[in-house]
């Protein structure tokens, strides 16, 4: 199953605060039974000035035995194994998260165009500046973040151009893409989800020297709303500027990222954020279900 | 910070024609030194160095054919050991003998102890930039160390940031490729932390070069190498995290097609640790484990040759298939300790080199010991435009392992080539640095006849020691196979020397194998098999049974085809060759019905049988699968099998000369063949220990040997005249008990005595029961079959089998007339060809069912 998640604009109302009950499922079923099987999920809902994330509880069935860490991007990861021969895995992740990002905070954000050279000097940018694994840099890239950043001097006003242009350019669409699509691909498909929207706006950005990352989280939709896609995680940007930190973008959605968005992990590309990601031993294929509900504790309980 | 470079002084032009020439008086006496090069045996002015004299002096007893005579013999002694380098991709096949000139380079004690103190230096420099980027990062905060050059570095492993070992050592194992400039003074070349290779080889030259000049070796007082594989073993012994008398040591290996698998398997057997794949390995528990016959065996140090970023495809690259699921893991628990550390091949980048005079000064408090060549990194705006400048002296190199690639220039650049290379670093600088050329020293060389000088470069060893380094007392010195060639690579075809230290004390005598005072705990069982060398040994000895099979049916064929005789005799060839074409010898036979009738198309499909490489099951292919299958055990096993398998190998590939054989001659191979099967087999029954590995090598012999004879005497009985004393007769030959059955029969072969002799005798070790009751004796005692209170399913496949053989009556054969095979012995016959297989896979499933393949699956919601 594939990220979505897209909706109409405008997001309203502006500015609220939410409180989100999640359940998030996925089950694996397998050909004939396999073993050995690693995991690493990255499925916790982090706390930082935009949301707080008061519970979350992660099972496993087969029942499995969790160590937590911090990985490199600060990122918390449960790992996981089962060793005996099993057919079936289910994981099941359970948080509560209250939202408060007031998009009307980036009124006011600049930061010349410029000074941008500053960034690669900072360890914490250097990272979201060089190409990555799902992220390529090439001339093609180079080529659209020109056309894109023509006349702009301001680093957020070109951020908000690129975030209008991917919007505009490319065309929501799960069938075009998997997991496994990079940039370039993309970048000639001229369609994608949530995943592939966010890496072409990555490599825009990283092109013309904004430091940028990738966020792998959920968006929360009311019932009744517009809708493209069906419910399930989300994926979006953010960009870093001196004196304002990393500030969140949705490029699937043409918006800033408000009090709907849910944010679990960073890094610099899909391969350091991606939500689970398993390893087993066995000629089995896989087949995998995504079960997601999002309740509105607040509003539709 | 600024990039300190000592300049390395100005290489002067060589031209390899103005060698001095003059008339040698002995072979060594001819030699001497390029223009303008350092010589390591001469000075400039023809006299020998120091620390030359006693080599010169011993060598100049040797005349030019004794020399060559020497020369010769370490040449064998490589073929014989199977000294081998992967060259990939080499259509030759993929093993190269290892080049060796039996000339080795000497250097002084006094010189060699000024070099150890700077490689102890570096060592220690670059663990500590290790151990900071993999910890706080404060050089790339305090002292100036550009973000670049850790995080543009595919080598640095986000995934192992943060896991530092207690002891704050993340290099255990360092080598560093040396240089000696015009003036007399080392440089490093490059630096290898990764995986740090060829001690195994110099070990392996150590071992040829003081056999094939002892006197030498005697009068030179060089310092021996094995006390560094024994401060090796205990260092590693140390790492062991859990506190035991007898840690479990493991060598990951890539496998057999790695560059470097020979010295992987050298050095296992050398050191006494198990040789293991990814496979053999598995994480549970946050612990490492290694699976073998009898379970598994907790794993406490890994001493690392696959490349780091390929040891855990669950947190490191996903498409590998050669590490541990998990091991990360288990290292960020600290129950395994791997030696080089998970992600040390950051500092090897070139790049580093020009900043570390500034980093030894901030982290250790003194000057760097032992320059760098000079090195300029691209990525900072003043050293760009140095190198931009002056592009016409320097060499660009690439600063990332998978950066940018500059385009590769034969001989000196032209202009516009050179405006190409200044585009690309000018466009990604930090992916780029520049170095000046060095002119690397030359040493006498031993060229087939002649000694001439060639350039070299040594490779220095380093292991941790308490809270130092230990440097191995000689090292691997390259020589590159042409005077002048600035590029020393064992992939080109370069070749290596044995490298002497002098000693100017007593020398210090060891052998690995010496306990010393310690106290022994008696064993009569060796470290536990790991199942997939079960496997290998099973193979081998299904493969050399078959092999020996093969050679039996093809002779008997060719002994009794001969062209002008076809006719009448065809009938009786029969059951050979339906019994070849059934085992894959012969194809197509039952297609091509005028092979029969056509003698010399028939002769011809015989030969192919034996000589093709490309046909399955030729002789040919079956000698280059066993020696692929004692690869695959080469650590287990002695050098005398090993070289017995090669010559099976050598013998069944024709000379590429185009001659053409003879019926006649490939009788004569086929009896080698036969003979040198042979002393594979009683070399494994006399030397090998009646382990769990003999165990797997006989019931693979046993299980191929019941294959064949049944496959045999299953066509034999088709036949229509299976009662033919002449077809009775092959049979005997085939099974080799032709003089058996002359010693108790004084009669023409008959039907049932031969039956009774070749299947239900258990004392002929060439019958088919005698087969089939030693596999049961081997199943009695296989570790699972000992503890279950039922037998395995392949067990009791086995029994069936076996009770139904020696419940069949022969004598009834003698009046089946024709329908032989509805008799007891055809039908147990039968129904055996029929089990076997499964006996063979109940086998596999029981005992190496490990090999199933890992698998990434990304879940993504």
């Amino acid at each position: 199953m594939r990220s979505s998640g897209r909706v109409r604009q405008p997001l309203l109302p502006l500015g609220g605060i939410m409180r989100l009950n999640i359940v998030h499922r996925t089950r694996y079923r397998y050909s004939s039974p396999v073993s050995e099987n690693f995991n690493e999920v990255r499925l916790q809902p982090v706390s930082d000035d935009g949301q707080e994330c008061h519970h979350y509880e992660l099972k496993t069935s087969p029942v499995a035995s969790l160590r937590r860490y911090h990985d490199f991007h600060l990122n918390l990861v449960d790992h996981f194994y089962i060793g005996e021969p099993h057919e079936s895995l289910e994981i099941e992740a359970r948080s509560v998260v209250t939202t408060l990002r007031d998009p009307r905070r980036l009124e006011g954000v600049s930061f010349p165009r410029s000074r941008l050279g500053e960034c690669l000097r900072l360890e914490r940018c250097y990272d979201f500046l060089q190409r990555s694994e799902y992220v390529a840099q090439d001339v093609e890239v180079w080529r659209m973040a020109q056309d894109v950043g023509m006349g702009h001097d301001d680093a957020w006003g070109l951020a908000l151009a690129m975030l209008h242009h991917v919007y505009r350019e490319f065309t929501y669409d799960p069938a075009a893409t998997t997991v496994h699509t990079r940039l370039l691909e993309v970048l000639a498909l001229k369609r994608g989800v949530c995943q592939d929207f966010a890496h072409i706006m990555i490599g825009l950005c990283r092109i013309s020297g904004i430091p940028a990352r990738y966020v792998s989280g959920y968006l929360y939709v009311k019932p009744g709303e517009n809708l493209r896609g069906e419910l399930a995680s989300h994926a979006w940007v953010e960009v870093y500027l001196p004196g304002h930190g990393w500030l969140g973008l949705d490029p699937t959605n043409n918006c800033p990222v408000d009090q709907h968005h849910v944010k679990m992990a960073v890094g610099r590309d899909y391969a350091d954020a991606a939500p689970i990601r398993g390893n087993f031993k066995g000629r089995a294929s896989q087949q995998m279900t995504v079960d997601l509900k999002i309740v509105r504790e607040d509003l539709d309980a | 910070m600024t990039q300190a470079n000592a300049k390395s002084p100005a290489a002067p032009k060589v031209d390899p024609a103005t060698t001095v020439e003059a008339p040698p008086e002995t072979w060594l006496a001819g030699y001497r030194p390029l223009r303008g090069v350092f010589d390591e045996a001469m000075t400039a002015d023809g006299e020998e160095r120091a620390a030359y004299r006693s080599l010169f002096r011993e060598l100049n007893e040797l005349d030019t054919s004794e020399m060559r005579r020497r020369a010769e013999t370490a040449q064998r002694i490589i073929h014989e050991q199977g000294i081998t380098y992967n060259v990939y991709g080499d259509p030759r096949g993929m093993e190269r003998p290892w080049g060796l000139d039996p000339l080795p380079f000497v250097i002084a004690a006094e010189e060699w102890r000024r070099l150890e103190a700077g490689l102890i230096q570096r060592a220690q420099l670059l663990n500590r930039i290790l151990a900071d980027c993999y910890g706080d990062q404060l050089l790339i905060r305090n002292s100036g160390l550009p973000p670049a050059l850790v995080f543009a570095q595919p080598d640095f492993l986000r995934p192992c940031h943060g896991i530092t070992p207690s002891d704050g050592r993340l290099l255990h194992f360092y080598a560093a490729d040396l240089g000696r400039s015009p003036d007399g003074r080392w440089w490093v070349i490059s630096d290898r932390t990764q995986i740090p290779t060829g001690s195994g080889y110099a070990l392996a030259n150590r071992l040829v070069t003081s056999r094939v000049l002892p006197e030498a070796f005697r009068a030179c007082q060089v310092q021996r190498l094995a006390p560094y594989f024994r401060e090796l073993r205990s260092t590693l012994a140390a790492l062991s995290p859990r506190r035991v008398e007898d840690p479990r040591v493991v060598l990951l290996t890539p496998g057999p097609y790695n560059e470097t698998y020979f010295e992987q398997a050298w050095l296992a057997r050398y050191l006494g640790y198990s040789l293991v794949e990814g496979q053999d390995l598995t994480v549970r528990d946050d612990r490492v484990w290694l699976k073998t016959l009898s379970g598994l065996e907790p794993v406490d140090v890994i001493l690392r040759r696959v490349d780091d970023d390929w040891c855990d495809p669950l947190e490191l690259r996903n498409d590998s298939s050669l590490g541990v699921p998990g091991l990360v893991e288990a290292l960020r628990a600290g129950n395994v300790a791997v030696a080089n550390s998970l992600g040390t091949g950051l500092v090897q980048s070139p790049a580093l080199m020009a900043f570390l005079p500034g980093l030894c000064r901030d982290l250790l408090g003194e000057e760097l010991k032992l320059p760098s060549v000079a090195t300029w990194w691209c990525g900072q705006p003043g050293e760009l435009a140095h190198v931009l400048d002056h592009l016409d002296r320097l060499v660009v190199r690439p600063a990332l392992r998978s950066g940018p690639r500059l385009p590769e220039f034969a001989g000196k650049p032209t202009e516009a080539q050179r405006d190409q290379v200044r585009r690309l670093v000018a466009f990604q600088p930090h992916a780029f640095i520049a170095q000046e050329r060095v002119e690397l020293a030359t040493a006498p060389s031993w060229d087939g006849g002649r000694v001439v000088p060639h350039p070299v470069a040594v490779r220095c060893y380093l292991v941790a020691s308490g809270d130092s380094y230990r440097v191995m007392p000689g090292g691997l010195t390259r020589v590159t196979p042409e005077p002048g060639a600035r590029f020393i690579s064992m992939q080109l075809g370069g070749s290596s020397k044995d490298t002497w230290v002098l000693a100017d004390g007593p020398i210090e005598e060891v052998s690995l194998l010496q306990a010393g005072a310690q106290s022994v705990e008696l064993r009569r069982v060796g470290n536990n098999l790991p199942s997939r060398l079960a496997d290998n040994y099973y193979w081998l000895g299904r493969y050399c049974e078959r092999a020996d099979a093969t050679a039996r049916l093809l002779r008997a064929t060719l002994v009794r085809f001969s062209p002008e005789s076809t006719g009448s005799s065809a009938p009786l060839l029969d059951p050979l060759l339906s019994a070849l074409s059934a085992q894959g010898q012969l194809e197509g036979l039952a297609e091509r019905p005028d092979l029969r009738a056509n003698p010399e198309a028939l002769e011809a499909e015989l030969l192919a049988a034996i000589f093709s490489p490309d046909r399955r099951g030729s002789l040919r292919h079956l000698a280059g699968q066993l020696q692929h299958l004692a690869t695959l055990v080469r650590d287990r096993t002695s050098n005398d099998l090993w070289r017995v398998l090669s010559t099976i190998d050598d013998r069944v590939t024709i000379p590429a000369t185009g001659k053409v054989i003879l019926a006649g001659d490939a009788v004569g191979v086929l009896n080698q063949t036969i003979l040198g099967l042979a002393s594979f087999h009683g070399m494994a029954r006399e030397n090998m220990t009646r382990a769990q590995g003999w165990r797997f090598l006989d019931m693979g012999v046993r299980i191929e040997r019941c294959i064949y004879l049944s496959t045999f005497l299953d066509c034999a009985l088709r036949s229509a005249e299976a009662d033919n004393p002449s077809v009775l007769e092959s049979v005997l030959d085939v099974a080799d008990s032709t003089i058996t059955y002359r010693s108790r029969y004084n009669l023409l072969p008959n039907i049932a005595a031969v039956y009774d002799l070749v299947v239900l005798d258990d004392t002929n070790p060439r019958s088919l029961l005698f087969q089939l009751n030693q596999l049961v004796k081997h199943f009695e005692r296989l570790p699972r079959e000992k503890q279950s209170a039922l037998p395995s399913p392949a067990y009791r496949c086995l029994i069936e089998c076996s009770t139904r053989v020696r419940l069949a009556d022969p004598r009834p054969l003698a009046g089946m007339g024709g329908r032989w095979r509805e008799s007891e012995i055809g039908v147990a016959i039968e129904q055996t060809l029929r089990d076997l297989p499964r006996l063979s896979d109940a086998i596999a499933v029981s005992y190496f069912a490990h090999s199933t393949t890992s698998r990434t699956g990304e879940g993504v919601a």
